[in-house]
């Protein structure tokens, strides 16, 4: 069973001035058989640190990985049985693609020369590239290039992959193909996965699940419906969607929060997940704010176009609050995502409504999550089940 | 090298300009405008001198060995004949001379020798401290220097150095082999050790230029192959074996084109260790050969074909490597 556990694992770099940088602060993550796991999070996050310590190129600095119950963290990246995907693709340049794909099977296994033949073939077939064995790296595409990279991982029939963002050298259409397919191919293959990434599309669509990092620490691991809808925290909430959740700085004053230019009545319900705490973050997702025609509500809210973005399928209309429209900068700007048959002209005054039932409320010291959205009840179990 | 052929094929290239079918009056630039004539007052100049001084001169030498010119006075271009080639090959008593003469064969074996094997060892020497150097080492760049430092030194220095270094009392190798309790060797003027000493001093002094190479090659490697071999489950022995090595092929090309064309020029080198141009018959390469026949004997045209015979060595060095550097498109 390949399940891969990280327990309490820590990366230190020592800097040349004897100073020491944490880049991966005691993550645990379990990879059940077979699950595709995304560790996704802004650069600099360690997510990359994280997975090659998993393949064996960097040494873990406290903490154990175990793949099925047997500790790696002393093995060679050869005895580890992984295979990994790089970002650059690594294919050697003097080497055919059959060469390449033949390489780890000559390396790591005992298998005759004909086994390898027909191992290799096999692979090349599943990749669609069987007809680019002969050629070198240099005359293929970037697309088929990451082919044969994947080609390559996938023909050891190893225990894990490793995937360190293999799609961030291809333009977005190929990359939203590839995306699709690796899904796939993985599914088939039904091999325990980790993929790196720093786009959150990727994460949202690829995963089974995902893990976030920031600064070396995890924050979230969980399906990405849980992580869209139940952010433990405003780093999550805010990384995870695109556009980002809107967040207003405010404080809480006997079931109202007081922001900069307006006021947001509670429930009590909600109010109490507050407790004690004063300084607190609302956060909203653009997609539900809705445009309304008139203020009726306590959560309705007079405000001024500044942009509107075009989608197509949709508009990102971005508002301040107030009725104004002014050549400052305004304060507080958040995102509205509406339909995109619909008109909203710049400067033009409109009706924002932020319903209670979709607000996240965060702490704002600490980050954490006190509060998060009411969810429909079959939206709420496919978040908790996975 | 490099200047003179590009300058010559500038001028070919040029000739591209000229249609097949011949064109139409109207079409044809009219000659002084033409660019190749425009530019003519810089390339002009270089390509003179380089076509006089180099080309000609070599032409010149050629024509030479085919004289019978010996001693004082003008050589007879009337008569020429290739009586030196023949001479040079299988001795003999030429027409010009009353003694019989020997035959190249002992300093050409001695250049060959001298040149595979100090190339031979210059870049396997070269390759282990590239990849040692390259182990994220600390005070690299000071390892760096200390192994390339030899290279700045003139032949002459290095000769008179080693000198001291092979004395038989007081050198420092005589030294080592001593107290390893060989007794000491007389190295210099050993018939059986002196080609072995000049090529080992040569390798001292140029195994670094062979590593700067390799080094620049290693790190044009991207760390991703290291690392990708490593998860392939190569051990270090069959990653370079089977991912650097073949990926350093142009490295090693050019490395080994300049450090057998130094091999060949060891002459300097010969000539100080020697105090002249008689390093004795285990020693004697085609160079001091050529010299002794041209400076001590006076027999001109003699000389004159055993530096063609150094020429055409040097030409099938370095033809190939030019040659396939213009087909990469590099030059």
């Amino acid at each position: 069973m390949a399940e891969l556990t990280l327990d309490a694992v820590t990366k230190v770099f020592q800097e040349g001035d004897g100073s020491e940088v944490v880049a991966v602060d005691d993550v645990n993550i379990d990879i059940g058989d077979g699950e595709f796991l995304v560790l996704v999070g802004p650069s600099g996050c360690g997510k990359s640190t994280t997975l090659r310590m998993i393949a064996g190129l960097e040494t873990i600095s406290s903490g154990e990985i175990r793949l099925g119950g047997s500790r790696l963290n002393e093995k060679q990246p050869a005895e580890r049985d992984i295979a990994m995907v790089f970002q650059s693709y690594a294919l050697y340049p003097h080497m055919t693609v059959r060469q390449n794909m033949s390489f780890g099977l000559e390396e790591s296994t005992d298998l005759d020369d004909d086994t390898i033949r027909e191992t290799v073939t096999d692979a090349a077939t599943t990749m669609g590239i069987e007809n680019l064995l002969d050629r070198k790296p240099g005359e293929l595409s970037g697309g088929q290039q990451q082919r044969v990279a994947l080609g390559r991982a996938i023909v050891r029939d190893p225990e894990v992959f490793l995937m360190d963002e293999p799609l961030s050298n291809l333009d977005a259409k190929l990359r939203a193909g590839m995306r699709t397919e690796i899904q796939r191919l993985q599914e088939d293959l039904d091999v325990t996965t980790v993929y790196v990434t720093h786009d959150q599309t990727e994460a949202m669509t690829m995963g089974d699940r995902i893990a976030v990092l920031d600064d070396g620490e995890l924050m979230q691991v969980g399906s990405p419906l849980e992580l869209y809808h139940r952010p433990a925290n405003q780093f999550v909430a805010g990384f995870i969607g695109d556009p980002s959740m809107n967040f207003f700085d405010v404080s809480h004053e006997g079931g109202t929060l007081v922001g900069d230019g307006f006021e947001y009545p509670l429930s009590s319900d909600v109010a109490s997940d507050l407790g004690e705490t004063t300084d607190c973050v609302l956060g909203v997702r653009p997609e539900d704010v809705s445009l309304v025609e008139s203020a009726t509500d306590a959560h309705d809210f007079r405000t001024t176009v500044e942009v509107v973005e075009p989608m197509g399928n949709e508009n990102n209309v971005y508002l301040s609050f107030g009725d104004e429209p002014s050549d400052e900068e305004p304060d507080q700007r958040f995102v509205a995502t509406v339909g995109g048959l619909r008109r909203v002209e710049r400067d033009s005054t409109v009706v924002a409504r932020i319903p209670e039932d979709s607000v996240h409320l965060f702490d704002a010291a600490t980050g954490d999550a006190l509060h998060n959205r009411v969810l429909e009840e079959d939206v709420e179990t496919q978040a908790t089940i996975n | 090298m490099r200047n003179p052929l590009s300058i010559i094929r500038r001028r070919w290239s040029d000739s591209d300009d000229v249609r097949t079918d011949g064109g139409t009056a109207a079409e044809r630039t009219p000659f002084l405008q033409r660019e190749s004539v425009r530019s003519a007052p810089f390339w002009l100049p270089p390509f003179l001198l380089v076509a006089l001084f180099v080309y000609g001169a070599i032409l010149w030498n050629i024509v030479l060995s085919l004289t019978d010119f010996t001693g004082l006075g003008e050589p007879d271009y009337t008569n020429l004949d290739f009586e030196n080639y023949v001479v040079a090959f299988t001795g003999g008593t030429p027409s010009w001379s009353d003694l019989s003469v020997e035959p190249i064969w002992n300093s050409l074996g001695n250049t060959v020798a001298l040149m595979v094997g100090f190339t031979v060892f210059c870049l396997v020497l070269g390759l282990l401290l590239a990849i040692l150097v390259d182990q994220e080492i600390r005070f690299e760049n000071t390892f760096r220097t200390v192994y390339l430092l030899p290279m700045s030194l003139s032949f002459v220095v290095t000769a008179k150095f080693w000198l001291y270094m092979y004395n038989v009392e007081t050198g420092l190798v005589n030294i080592v082999i001593t107290s390893l309790g060989f007794g000491p060797v007389e190295i210099v003027q050993n018939p059986d050790l002196k080609l072995a000493a000049v090529a080992f001093a040569l390798v001292w002094q140029f195994s670094g230029y062979a590593m700067i190479v390799y080094l620049a090659g290693l790190r044009a490697i991207p760390t991703s192959h290291f690392e990708a071999a490593r998860v392939d489950g190569a051990s270090t022995y069959r990653l370079y074996r089977r991912v650097v090595l073949p990926q350093l092929r142009t490295a090693t090309v050019s490395a080994l084109v300049v450090l057998t064309v130094f091999a060949l020029k060891a002459f300097d080198f010969l000539f100080s260790m020697y105090s002249g141009y008689q390093p004795g018959p285990s020693a004697d390469i085609l160079a001091t050969r050529m010299v002794r026949e041209a400076y001590a004997n006076s027999n001109w045209a003699y000389g004159s074909a055993i530096a063609v015979v150094l020429f055409v060595m040097a030409l099938f060095i370095v033809a190939p490597y030019i040659y396939s550097q213009y087909r990469r498109g590099a030059l």
